[in-house]
């Protein structure tokens, strides 16, 4: 019985990475302030379907809550989406949920992200240090140089904008914006650019940085407003000069 | 040379400090965590963290870190450790810097520092508003350079069980379970360190992750490990109500100049920014004029309970009061304080720098945990606790900013210590026992064969929001003998009540539910180690308030909880150890005037 | 529940594999993309606008037509330089852009935004383009009378006659819009990728730009179009020659 007061999810499941997805659909109470997160706890303290089927709660990966630790994104309403921060006043009816759909499928909304740490590790995104003895202070910045690179490591790694890239799949590999712009973030810094060709040449690797179609829908899409589009055409730059000195003077 | 193998539970600033330090010297990490490391719950720090660095000409020293600490802590933590966390700090600052955190900086390029809760210094180095954030990314991008090397290996989707002890009641490492596969299995190691957070959970709703469960702590203190303190729970000031959890509003808000008010009319429908000065009330101002809004937590705490509660002056009759930035000039606002700024602009709706934000105190720290020793060893031999799953560097209230800092300080204490404690180990000739691994992973293995058969009519997720509401209402800012006691009676149902839970999901996969009612089963038994620590602490310390004992008893109290699981009577027992002040002595402690 | 630690149900092992991680320094796909860039911008772009140019003299009457084609088809090397600069880099350009084209997956049903649909007109237009530019170069270059040599006086009379059909005028409208289309965008693709436009605003001021190249280039290709449908039969001849 859907009146104002209760709100209708439409929930993709699957049982194992095998077996056939299926969905269900629920009819929960609304409360002012509800989120994707608490409507999907609201389901695990009571979890029947709207036709009254007895079923199990949805597994899903969430953790903050809040949007700062990049684990509860799914497709909500068909578009890649944090969980907590999806306002379930801001949102069409039904409310479908789904798991992403590029990314290995664990159950049901949870899926396997592993790919974009790899990625990182791929591109060596870390500060080269000596070691953590006491060795003094760091180089100074400029507020300058913070406020360029703040930005950049605001990234949760949830992988919204590998999800929505229409680049990013099977066929290509492609690394994703993510793992670009970490590339532009430790380039720019005074110790990490150390590595700074070494990260442009794994970028030139297969599934690099050329499989970008510059269809931007990364920069749309984060949850957290990275400069993606200008870290690709920086990284794009910064690649290029790299490829014009390895052929002339290699 | 040997490689000692160190197992670290969780990959918070704790755990990734202790196994970057291990892997330098040489010793490999099983390093295990419920979610990927980067997502712990350390992400969720917003403020800063605390250094004497001294870089704003006010003569601050690490001296006065310690003090201020030990002060805010009211006494109650051993003072050595603190002191010698302090002198680190600075060089702890630098490192991170080194490592390429994004701390705001000076005109001339230097370190920034704020102002933070409970000192008059300007001693709070921030990377905008998610320094947590930047300072897990900034440990985690350097395990990963360790584990692309081959010196990490990282267990993701793991979640601990419980510490395999030998018949000499020593760790020879963990059991664990796949949070996929539901597989569970033992690793051996020579020393494991535990890092795995605080209880927030327990509590219901709080500003804590979702794995904050304690489960871990739980499950060690039920194997014999002490738990100190446990009594000791902080309640944030500053919190956004929220439908699935409170969100923190940092400390940060006020240290850049936050005001926090209500209405002196109750009911004052008013728009916030309509309301003239003169029929605004900052209460806080007004009681602790040279703190103003700066006062620490459990004093902020209580003053908004007493304002809400006893003045009935909650906005629109509800417990809320207002939190203003609208005074401070939007570019200030958006460079300093954005990260928490859009937090509530994103669950809220409405723009903090334009309206007051409305705001009450959530559950928010642990101050409380595994009882360990200046070298990070619990009394478990070979097993160490970091963080803030440990006791012992906050007293009785943990200062803002001081948390990031203690994780990633014990962090480098316990990982150089596991490693040589490790290293004897191997001299020694140790052999793994097999068939204590073998046992324990069989005893782990008949509970969840036993839970998944189980017949009965509990729901899992009820019996959790019973608990925390019982344990909010009762265990949190003001707590009284008889309430607590009906609390602790309560627990006793809800651990009976768990004998009939019913798994509404019996799969082997992936099955969220089943290890979350696991992990009930270890915050119930615990919250009575919280329970019935406050019921015996008969005084007002720190974020411990009894208004029937409002006064600090150092004659009789000033000493730690120091609880242990009676196995038999299947309760905690307790302890009481003596608190080292051998550094400072203790002073009233008060922010109302001079002190 | 797994009995023994030995024979565990590894969760690795039942999760499918998904997108590759990044294959980092290993194999040659940036150098053939960027070549594929590089070559729409030179040689094919600037082909494209003499091209489009020469061909507008179809608007001055089929005298000055021909004389363009005459003096573009006694150009010292011609077959080398078709080749070289036309043929080949056409056909590179097509057939690796079919296989990118392959690779990529459309999604604007589900992110209906500006970028996204540029995105995806490139990728149609580039197929439009393709067939569009195979049908143009066998059916004038290849098939039917040879523009070659004295060829040149019936270069007019060759595609007017291809115009009688309103279906080929049509196919030409939409292969010419497609094909500008197709390379305004791909230059500005070329500046964002290549990191010569790395502001926001600097990849702004030049989309303007590319939309005004764009434009242009589909008002050329149209007026020349209207140069050959305007002609009347009486004025179009046909030069037979051995």
């Amino acid at each position: 019985m859907a009146n104002s007061k209760t709100v209708i999810f439409k929930i993709k499941r699957q049982q194992t990475p095998e077996s056939k997805p299926y969905w269900e659909e629920f009819e929960l109470q609304y409360r002012p302030g509800m989120n994707v997160t608490s409507a999907l706890m609201d389901i695990a303290a009571n979890p029947v379907t709207r036709q009254g089927k007895p079923t199990t709660p949805v597994t899903y990966d969430s953790n903050c809550l809040e949007e700062i630790c990049g684990s509860c994104a799914m497709l909500i309403n068909g578009q890649a989406k944090m969980a907590c921060s999806a306002l379930v006043a801001n949102l069409k009816q039904p409310i479908t949920l789904e798991p992403f759909s590029k990314f290995p499928i664990v159950r049901d909304l949870a899926v396997d992200r592993s790919v974009l740490f790899e990625n990182l590790k791929g591109v060596k995104a870390w500060v080269p240090v000596d070691g953590t003895y006491d060795l003094g202070t760091g180089p100074r910045q400029s507020s300058e140089m913070q406020e360029e690179a703040y930005p950049l490591s605001n990234c949760i790694s949830c992988c919204c904008c590998m999800e929505a890239c229409p680049q990013f799949n099977d066929k290509t590999g492609f690394v994703g914006a993510a793992t670009i712009a970490q590339v532009r973030l430790f380039n720019s810094h005074p110790t990490g650019k150390a590595l700074k060709t070494e990260r442009l040449k794994a970028l030139m690797g297969d599934g690099g940085i050329q499989e970008c179609g510059y269809a931007q829908n990364c920069v749309e899409i984060c949850p957290k407003e990275l400069p993606l589009t200008k870290s690709i055409a920086d990284v794009g730059g910064q690649v290029m000069w790299q490829a014009v000195k390895d052929f002339f003077r290699t | 040379m040997s490689h000692p193998k160190i197992i670290v539970v969780g990959g918070g600033l704790a755990g990734l400090s202790a196994t970057i330090k291990i892997a330098e010297m040489g010793g490999h990490v099983d390093l295990f965590s419920i979610v990927p490391v980067k997502r712990s719950h350390s992400v969720c720090a917003q403020g800063g963290i605390n250094a004497a660095k001294n870089l704003k000409g006010e003569g601050d020293s690490t001296w006065q870190h310690f003090d201020d600490s030990i002060y805010g802590g009211d006494f109650l933590a051993n003072q050595p450790p603190v002191k010698a966390m302090c002198e680190a700090a600075p060089s702890i600052i630098d490192l991170l810097d080194r490592m390429g955190v994004p701390f705001n900086r000076t005109p001339e390029g230097l370190l920034d520092f704020r102002r933070f809760g409970g000192t008059l210094y300007n001693r709070t180095a921030f990377a905008g508003a998610t320094t947590g954030q930047q300072l897990l990314y900034a440990l985690d991008e350097q395990v990963r350079r360790y584990e692309a090397e081959g010196k990490v290996t990282k267990y993701e989707a793991w979640e601990f069980l419980s510490a395999v002890i030998d018949d000499q009641r020593v760790c020879q490492g963990i059991c664990a379970i796949d949070l996929r596969s539901m597989a569970v299995k033992t690793f051996p190691a020579e020393a494991v360190i535990i890092a795995t957070g605080g209880v927030g959970a327990i509590f219901g709703k709080s500003t804590n992750s979702v794995v904050c469960t304690g489960s871990a702590q739980s499950a060690l203190y039920q194997q014999g490990a002490y738990y100190a303190n446990g009594e000791f729970i902080q309640v944030h000031p500053t919190c956004i109500p929220g439908e699935d959890k409170l969100r923190l509003m940092s400390e940060s808000a006020r240290g850049e100049g936050g005001r926090v008010w209500v209405p002196k009319q109750a009911g004052d429908k008013r728009d916030p920014k309509s309301i003239p000065e003169g029929e605004r009330w900052y209460f806080l101002e007004e009681w602790y004029p040279k703190y103003g809004n700066l006062v620490p937590r459990d004093i902020a705490t209580r003053a908004i309970h007493k304002v809400v509660y006893e003045y009935h002056l909650g906005l629109d009759g509800q417990p809320m009061v207002y939190l203003d930035l609208t005074h401070i000039d939007r570019a200030t606002l958006d460079r300093k304080l954005e990260g928490i700024l859009e937090i509530y602009e994103k669950f809220v709706g409405d723009d903090p720098r334009d309206t007051p934000m409305k705001i009450f105190p959530g559950v928010h720290y642990t101050m409380g945990g595994l009882w360990v020793d200046f070298e990070q060893r619990t009394n478990i031999e070979g097993l160490y606790a970091a963080g803030e799953c440990e006791y012992q560097y906050h007293g009785a209230n943990r200062l803002g900013a001081n948390s990031l800092l203690s994780c990633i300080y014990a962090g480098f204490v316990s990982g150089p210590n596991a490693v040589n404690y490790a290293r004897n180990v191997i001299k020694s000739g140790r052999t793994p026992a097999h068939h204590v691994h073998d046992s324990e992973r069989k005893r782990q293995e008949e509970i969840n064969a036993h839970l998944l058969k189980n017949d009965g009519a509990e729901n899992p997720f009820l019996l959790w929001r019973e608990l925390g509401e019982t344990m909010t209402k009762n265990c949190t800012v003001i707590r009284y003998n008889k309430n607590i006691r009906e609390t602790d009676a309560k627990l006793v149902e809800l651990l009976e009540r768990y004998r009939h839970v019913n798994l509404s999901d019996r799969s082997m996969w992936a099955n969220t539910s089943f290890v979350f009612t696991r992990q009930l089963y270890n915050m119930l038994q615990l919250a009575r180690v919280i329970a019935q620590g406050a019921a015996m602490r008969d005084e007002s310390r720190g974020a411990h308030y009894k208004p029937d004992f409002p006064e600090r008893d150092d004659a009789n109290w000033l000493k730690t909880t120091k609880a242990y699981f009676a196995a038999d009577a299947d309760e905690p027992r307790f302890e009481f150890e003596q608190v080292d002040t051998s550094l400072i002595k203790p002073r009233p402690r008060r922010y109302d005037a001079a002190t | 529940m797994a009995s023994s630690a030995s024979s565990i149900d590894t969760s690795s092992a039942r999760i499918k594999k998904g997108v590759a991680p990044l294959r980092a320094g290993q194999g040659y796909s940036f150098v053939l993309r960027r070549l594929h860039s590089l070559s729409g911008i030179v040689p094919i772009g600037a082909f494209l606008i003499e091209h489009f140019i020469s061909n507008s003299e179809a608007s001055k009457g089929v005298q000055a037509y021909n004389d363009q084609v005459k003096f573009l088809t006694s150009l010292p090397f011609v077959h080398v330089l078709e080749w070289v600069f036309i043929f080949l880099p056409l056909l590179y350009h097509g057939i690796y852009g079919l296989y990118i084209w392959y690779k990529g997956d459309s999604n604007v049903g589900e992110y209906p935004w500006s970028g996204n649909w540029l995105y995806t007109s490139q990728r149609w237009t580039g197929i439009i383009a393709f067939i569009y530019i195979a049908y143009h170069v066998i059916d004038l270059r290849f098939l039917g009378v040879h523009l070659m040599g004295g060829g040149y006086q019936n270069a007019f009379s060759k595609v007017w006659f291809d115009f009688q059909s309103p279906w080929t005028i049509a196919f030409y409208v939409i292969g010419i819009v497609a094909a500008s289309w197709h390379f305004a965008y791909g230059v500005w693709l070329f500046a964002a990728k290549w990191g010569l436009t790395t502001g926001d605003n600097a990849r702004r001021k030049f989309g303007y730009v590319c939309t005004a190249l764009a434009l242009v280039l589909i008002g050329i290709g149209l007026w020349t179009i209207t140069g050959f449908v305007r002609t009347p039969a009486a004025q179009v001849p046909w030069v037979e020659h051995d």
